[in-house]
C-alpha cells in the first residue's frame, strides 16, 4: 500500500493537499503539530492511485507520498 | 520517510539557521507556483540535458518575489521592486544562453514595473516571467493594484474598486510576446506544461498565474481555489464561454524572432565585414 508521509515542520495546515486528492485517500486528522496546525493524515490508503497531486499542489514541500514500486525499489518494506 | 521531491532544489538551512519551511502564510498560491516551476524546471533538466547553472531565477520584491530569496538552490537574484526585468535582460545580455525564469507579482509587473514589462515583451527577450496574480498588493497589506478587478474591496477600497483591471495577457500579447497563456494555481499539471512550453520557448514567454492571498482576502485556501475554478474557463470551450469568467489557456504561442539573436547576427555581420 501507498504510504503518506507529513514532515510536520513544515506543514502550516492549509489543507490544499486533502481537498485535490481524487481518491479521498487522506484527510485533515485531530494532530496539531508545534505551531498549532491540523496536519492531514492517511485516511484510506488503499485507495490511493499514487497520482502524486497532492505533492504537486502543496504550497510548503511538507508532504510525500511513497508508493509500493519506490519503497520496493529503496528496500523497505511495502 | 520519504520526502518532497522538490525538496533537491531548495536550501533548507543557511548560515543563520533554517529557512524553511518558508515565509508565506498558510495556503498562499506563491507557494504552489513555486511547486509547480521546480516540477518543470525537474522536467526539463531532465528531458533537454540542460545543466542547473544554466538554469537562473530573477524576481523584484512582493509577497512573489520572495520566492527567489534564501531558498532556491539555483543561481538566483532578489532585486528591486518592478525591476526584475532590467536585471533579467543584463544577465541575459552577459550570457545569452541561460534560461532565465522571472517570479513576478501582479503590482510588481504591472504597476511599478509595468513599463519594463511592456518593453521586456516588445523586445520579445529569451525570459520566462511568471506572474503571479493575487490582484492585490499582498505583502504592504492588501491594497489595491491595477490588476484588482472592478467591484472588489482591498484594503484601500473598502466599498470595492472603481477602476478597471489591466489584462496581463492581452498587455503581453500586444506588446509582441512569443508565447503568453494564463492559468490558476488550481490548474496544477496545467501550469507545470505551459511553465515547460515557456522555458523552451525562444523569446518572452508571459504565463500568468491567477492566485490566492488567503489572508488579505479572509479566506481559506480551499474555498479560494474552488472559486479559481468555478470563475475561469478555458479557452477552447468556444462554443460556451459564459459572461463574467474568466478565460485561461494558451493565448498565443508564435516562433519570431529573439533579441539577443538579432543582435548576435548584428555583430556577426560587422565583424565578417572589418575582417575581410
Ligand atoms: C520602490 C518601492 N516602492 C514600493 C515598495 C513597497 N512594496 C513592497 S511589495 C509591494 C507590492 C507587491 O505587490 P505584488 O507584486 O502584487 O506582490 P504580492 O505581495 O501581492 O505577491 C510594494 C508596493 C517597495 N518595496 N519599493
Ligand atoms: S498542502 Fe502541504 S502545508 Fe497544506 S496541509 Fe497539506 S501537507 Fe500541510
Ligand atoms: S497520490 Fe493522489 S490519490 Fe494518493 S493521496 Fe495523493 S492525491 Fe490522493
Ligand atoms: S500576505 Fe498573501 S500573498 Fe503574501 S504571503 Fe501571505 S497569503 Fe501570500
Ligand atoms: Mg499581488
Amino acid at each position: 500500500m501507498n504510504r503518506l508521509y507529513i514532515n510536520q515542520d513544515y506543514c502550516k495546515g492549509c489543507l490544499i493537499c486533502v481537498d485535490v486528492c481524487p481518491k479521498h485517500a487522506i484527510g485533515a486528522s485531530d494532530r496539531l503539530n508545534s505551531k498549532g496546525y491540523i496536519l492531514p493524515d492517511e485516511i484510506d490508503m488503499s485507495e490511493c492511485s499514487g497520482c502524486m497531486l497532492c505533492e504537486m499542489v502543496c504550497p510548503d514541500f511538507a508532504i510525500a507520498v511513497e508508493t509500493d514500486e519506490e519503497a520496493y525499489r529503496h528496500g523497505g518494506e511495502t | 520517510m520519504k520526502r518532497h521531491p522538490m525538496l533537491k532544489y531548495l536550501k533548507e538551512k543557511g548560515p543563520a539557521g533554517p529557512r524553511m519551511p518558508t515565509i508565506m502564510c498558510p495556503g498562499c498560491g506563491a507557494g504552489q507556483v513555486l511547486n509547480y516551476t521546480l516540477h518543470a524546471v525537474d522536467d526539463i533538466l531532465r528531458e533537454d540535458g540542460i545543466k542547473k547553472e544554466e538554469v537562473v531565477f530573477i524576481s523584484g520584491v512582493g509577497c512573489s518575489s520572495r520566492l527567489t530569496s534564501h531558498y532556491l538552490e539555483f543561481d538566483s537574484g532578489w532585486t528591486i521592486h518592478g525591476r526584475a526585468l532590467p536585471i533579467a535582460t543584463g544577465a541575459l545580455l552577459a550570457n545569452p544562453s541561460l534560461k532565465i525564469i522571472v517570479f513576478t507579482g501582479d503590482g510588481d509587473a504591472m504597476a511599478i514595473g509595468g513599463n519594463h514589462f511592456i518593453h521586456t515583451c516588445r523586445r520579445n527577450l529569451n525570459v520566462t516571467i511568471l506572474c503571479i496574480n493575487n490582484g492585490l498588493y499582498g505583502m504592504t497589506g492588501g491594497q489595491v493594484a491595477p490588476t484588482t478587478p472592478a467591484g472588489i474591496a482591498t484594503t484601500t477600497t473598502p466599498y470595492g474598486n472603481i477602476e478597471e483591471a489591466f489584462d496581463i495577457c492581452k498587455m503581453a500579447e500586444t506588446a509582441g510576446a512569443s508565447y503568453v497563456a494564463r492559468w490558476t494555481t488550481a490548474h496544477p499539471r496545467q501550469t507545470i506544461k505551459s511553465i515547460k512550453q515557456g522555458v523552451r520557448k525562444r523569446g518572452s514567454a508571459v504565463i500568468e498565474i491567477l492566485s490566492q492571498c488567503p489572508v488579505h482576502k479572509k479566506a481559506s485556501a480551499v474555498d479560494m481555489l474552488r472559486e479559481l475554478k468555478a470563475t475561469t474557463v478555458s479557452i477552447k470551450k468556444t462554443s460556451c464561454q459564459p459572461k463574467g469568467k474568466t478565460p485561461i489557456g494558451v493565448f498565443c504561442d508564435k516562433n519570431k524572432p529573439e533579441w539577443t539573436e538579432k543582435y548576435q547576427e548584428i555583430i556577426t555581420q560587422h565583424s565578417s565585414r572589418e575582417n575581410r
